[in-house]
């Protein structure tokens, strides 16, 4: 848990501090200085517009990192209450709810998002639309799954017999019991949604320019691969590392629970 | 017989959500379809009469339901209707793109699995030892980058500086090589991973040393007992790698500009030529769904004590 506390920290961190650091405007066109190597003015060089390609990357975690998390956790509420209705509403709720996430899952997510995101017009609201839609159904499972086991439990039963309010039992059995498998989905989902936002961006279906988005960036870079190639190293690079990180904590918080289940 | 009908059901259901999903999405997709539908076929200002017959030709005008099921009725019969903006056949074109498609997702599995079997039965000999860490940092490596960024970097590295293989276009059979490699590494980055911890947790069945003190053979156990153990987690996920293989197919055939069902797909989302569209999604989703079920009546035969997987 601790190391998916801290490698959030980091994140926020970055997109918030990301910009203040930054040492030039991150969409500040400069024809002149189009294309430079790196050196001492521009760290990494510069793109087809004399922009500063280290700016627009700190800006771009802005774009790439916040709009994940904003996505994985909208994702997280939709999947959390779809869950809760399929578990607790009963089995006509349980059979329409089930039957939507198969659905949804059985197309590949991205080329969902693509067909979405593309057919409302590029933008980062139909990206945000799209990434989210076809992303809630992971979690509407685990929520379902434990929740249709909590029903039986005798210490739920025993707070409904004694007249505990919905809520509280939401809140004093439910909320203890889900938080550790969402946060495990959440990361995979959260790692999900950057790879989802570069492939998008790249395709041209996501965050518009002139805003540095990394996949926006790569489409950007890939033009000019032949005469500076490094151009397009910085933006995935930047992408594989959050995305690396994201799931190798994810990974050491899914094996520190089951092995706290075996001891239990 | 029960469980083979309940599952037919829900592949039906899940179709028919799809096609209801997909034509909701591109009823309410922004701007006047019969007016994109006239703009694409003349290519010049249109007089309104003109949209209004498109709309009516279209059967835009009989409302949302009406419009659905005379859209689904021709699919049901295979009939994939007209490009609204060529006004060509949809059916053939789709026919050509996968043609492009299908050897790409193939062979790319082929490296997948050929990749895969060997890292992770050699990474699996010694747990904890430097081939197994290095085989884990590879398959997590190869997890979080994005498919077209390996691609890219492929084709820098093959095509612009060294100069050996084509990147762009399907013309000879050499141009499969770098999209099928950029495919089939990152699906061997997925397998490995879950081949992996399917065999250590073969390996760690408490009945091994039972048949170990028996004196059976190591080979016999890993073929007989290992394997099948293994191959379970294997068949779970075939279906996720399937989507995971199709969703890299649309991103490398556009990277490559491979001429198959991704630019297909791309190029009719630009054009917003949606009948072209509305067919790739049908037959991505009968695709998957049959995968799925094969995937569900294969369980049977494997394991017959999972009986439902939802229940």
């Amino acid at each position: 848990m601790r190391s998916v506390i801290v490698l959030a920290g980091v994140f926020v961190a970055l997109a918030v501090c990301g910009p203040l650091v930054a040492p030039h405007d991150p969409t500040a066109i400069n024809i002149a200085q189009r294309l430079s190597p790196p050196g001492p003015d521009w760290i990494l060089g510069t793109d087809a517009l004399g922009r500063d390609i280290l700016s627009r990357l700190l800006h771009g975690a802005r774009w790439s990192l916040g709009l994940a998390f904003l996505i994985s956790v909208i994702g997280l509420c939709m999947g959390t209450l779809m869950g809760l209705l399929a578990a607790q509403g009963g089995k006509l709720a349980d059979w329409i709810v089930m039957r939507t996430t198969d659905t949804f899952l059985a197309f590949p997510d991205l080329v969902a998002a693509v067909v979405i995101a593309g057919v409302l017009g590029a933008g980062t609201g139909s990206l945000i639309f799209a990434l989210t839609v076809t992303g809630w159904m992971r979690y509407a499972r685990v929520v379902r799954g434990i929740g249709l086991s909590l029903q039986t439990r005798g210490y739920v039963v025993q707070a409904k017999l004694a007249g505990l309010s919905p809520l509280a039992i939401a809140r004093w059995h439910y909320l203890p019991a889900l938080m550790p498998s969402l946060t495990v989905v959440w990361t995979g989902m959260f790692a999900r949604a950057i790879l989802g936002i570069s492939a998008l961006g790249f395709l041209g279906f996501g965050v518009q320019p002139p805003m540095p988005e990394w996949g926006t960036m790569l489409l950007d870079a890939r033009i000019h691969m032949r005469s500076t190639p490094l151009q397009m190293i910085w933006p995935g690079l930047a992408v594989v590392i959050c995305v690396l990180a994201i799931n190798l904590a994810g990974d050491a918080l899914r094996d520190r629970l089951a092995g706290q289940e075996e001891q239990a | 017989m029960r469980v083979i009908l309940s599952l037919l059901l829900r592949a039906a259901v899940v179709l028919a959500g799809t096609a209801l999903a997909t034509f909701t999405l591109l009823w309410h997709a922004p701007g006047d379809p019969a007016l994109a539908i006239a703009l694409a076929r003349f290519r010049s200002v249109v007089p309104d009469a003109v949209i209004e017959q498109v709309r009516v030709e279209a059967g835009f005008d009989a409302g949302f339901w009406p419009a659905f099921l005379s859209w689904l009725g021709p699919i049901l019969l295979g009939d994939f209707g007209q490009s609204s903006v060529t006004g060509r056949d949809v059916w053939p074109e789709l026919v050509t793109a996968m043609s492009y498609t299908f050897p790409l997702a193939l062979s790319g599995l082929a490296i997948g699995v050929a990749l895969s079997i060997p890292l992770a039965l050699l990474a699996t000999r010694h747990p904890g030892g430097w081939l197994d860490r290095f085989a884990v940092a590879l398959a997590s490596i190869g997890v979080a980058i994005p498919q077209f960024w390996l691609g890219l970097l492929l084709i820098l590295l093959f095509a612009v500086q060294l100069g050996w293989l084509p990147a762009m276009g399907a013309r000879t059979p050499t141009h499969l090589i770098l999209p099928a490699l950029t495919l089939g590494l990152t699906v061997s980055a997925s397998l490995t991973r879950i081949l992996r911890s399917g065999i250590l947790e073969a390996r760690g069945r408490p009945f091994l040393p039972a048949f170990r003190r028996r004196g059976v053979s190591e080979a016999h156990l890993t073929r007989n007992h290992i394997a099948p153990h293994a191959a379970i987690p294997v068949v779970t996920v075939f279906g996720l790698e399937l989507a995971f293989l199709l969703e890299g197919v649309v991103m490398v055939e556009v990277i490559f500009a491979r001429p198959g069902l991704g630019i297909f797909l791309v190029g009719a989302i630009e054009a917003r030529d949606f009948p072209k569209v509305q067919a790739v999604v049908i037959l991505a989703a009968l695709l998957f769904v049959t995968v799925n079920l094969l995937i569900d009546l294969l369980y049977q035969v494997i394991d017959p004590r999972i009986g439902d997987r939802d229940a």
